[in-house]
């Protein structure tokens, strides 16, 4: 991981991007969960501390924002760079949204999951966790209303596990094949087929999830 | 629903461009600017005619506005690289080395600044020759799939975008092929 983000070590980056070779800032930071959470078939902890610094951090370039345009002086040049500062705003909380929408439609998916299994309860926050599990019931409730109270009551159950049939509950398919970057020398992972991975930096890689879910959580590697 | 349809298996490209532009480049301003503090960190100050290095969004923001001029990265201003690398591309069997987000850069650049870019329209042809070589290369690469892993160097994002649909799911039904449900459990960890 990297240390605290400074904002002068990223704005010396070079183009020819050696991702990962410098500290990132939290905006990265960001962007990484993000593209993880994206491409993950399960739900990943959240990144309540980034997602916290960076919305403090929209809110007070907004607060200057305002204050700079209240001001009836300012020149030609500081349009320029209150627009700028707006645009990177904007671009920030598309990101910020679009990461809480991706947690928000697979919180909706495993909801029943979710509800059921509290191990995966610690990787939401408050708020995730309180509309999975209103979610859950309000489905449940739903499906019993116009369906279930009407079969026999051996049919009712949403939990059934019959043989050869998918299960009631949907849950997270970890085993899809997902791109993994290494972000550094990672420890051997065991495949599927019996041998071991030890991946390098900077390897890209094509495995099942299961195989880098613990990597993907010590952030040894990143989904692309 | 709270994600489209469209996005929920795989980032789409405008996304990836978003990410992209993120990189920094090199520009010569037009107009001159204090210190600024960002989100993603301080840039400048502008001083015309000294050279700076923002992110790529923020030049392209000025550039459709005239004011600054982008400097190309030295992969996209120099044509014999790009031949060169045809070349190798051509003749090698493995994918020659990019920098990861080259097409996402290369079109933002070649949209919003030809007229910084010498031979644009030459450079423009040489990456679409580069691609459709880079794309016969990945399509071959599908025949080393097997369930558990496949090495790809080299792959630059938005080629990895675009082999991602069939890739994923000619891995999904191998795995299904090979799928041992008593060791299943306890077959895969650290």
């Amino acid at each position: 991981m990297a240390g605290a983000p400074s904002p002068f070590a990223v704005a010396l980056g070079p183009i020819e991007l050696d991702f990962g070779a410098l500290p990132e800032s939290l905006f990265q930071q960001l962007m990484r969960h993000w593209l993880n959470e994206r491409h993950a078939p399960d739900i990943l902890p959240v990144q309540a501390e980034v997602l916290g610094a960076l919305l403090d951090h929209i809110r007070r370039q907004t607060d200057s924002v305002q204050a700079l345009r209240g001001d009836p002086d300012s020149s030609e040049a500081e349009h320029a760079r209150i627009m700028l500062v707006q645009t990177e705003v904007e671009r920030v909380k598309f990101v910020v949204r679009s990461y809480i929408r991706t947690r928000l439609y697979k919180a909706q998916k495993f909801s029943r999951y979710i509800a059921a299994t509290p191990k995966v309860q610690e990787k939401l926050s408050q708020t995730e966790l309180d509309h999975a599990k209103r979610f859950s019931q309000l489905t449940e409730n739903h499906f019993r209303v116009s369906v279930l109270q009407a079969l026999p009551p051996h049919q009712q159950g949403l939990d059934d596990n019959t043989p050869f049939t998918p299960p009631m509950i949907s849950e997270p398919d970890k085993s899809r094949a997902v791109f993994v970057h290494a972000r550094g020398e990672c420890p051997p992972v065991r495949l599927p087929d019996g041998t071991t991975m030890q991946m390098k930096k900077g390897q890209i890689v094509l495995t099942p999830y299961a195989v880098v879910e613990q990597l993907l959580e010590m952030g040894n590697v990143e989904l692309i | 629903m709270a994600l489209p349809i469209s996005l929920r298996d795989s980032i789409t490209p405008p996304e990836l461009e978003l990410i992209a532009s993120e990189e920094l480049v090199e520009i010569v301003p037009l107009i001159s600017m204090e210190r600024t503090a960002f989100i993603s960190g301080a840039y400048g100050p502008l001083r015309p005619p000294n050279k700076a290095r923002i992110p790529l969004w923020m030049a392209i923001n000025l550039k459709m506005k005239k004011k600054c001029h982008i400097v190309p990265p030295d992969w996209l201003s120099v044509a014999d690289f790009l031949q060169e690398r045809l070349t190798q591309e051509t003749t090698q069997p493995e994918f020659s080395q990019f920098p990861f987000r080259f097409t996402e850069i290369a079109k933002l650049l070649l949209d919003t600044a030809p007229d910084d870019i010498p031979n644009s329209d030459k450079i423009r042809s040489l990456l679409k020759d580069i691609r459709e070589a880079r794309q016969a290369k990945s399509r071959d690469g599908l025949q080393k799939i097997d369930h558990s892993e496949l090495s790809l160097p080299n792959l630059c994002s938005m080629e990895i975008n675009e082999i991602r649909p069939f890739f994923v799911r000619a891995m999904g039904v191998l795995t299904q092929l090979t799928r041992d449900p008593v060791a299943d459990s306890r077959q895969f960890g650290v």
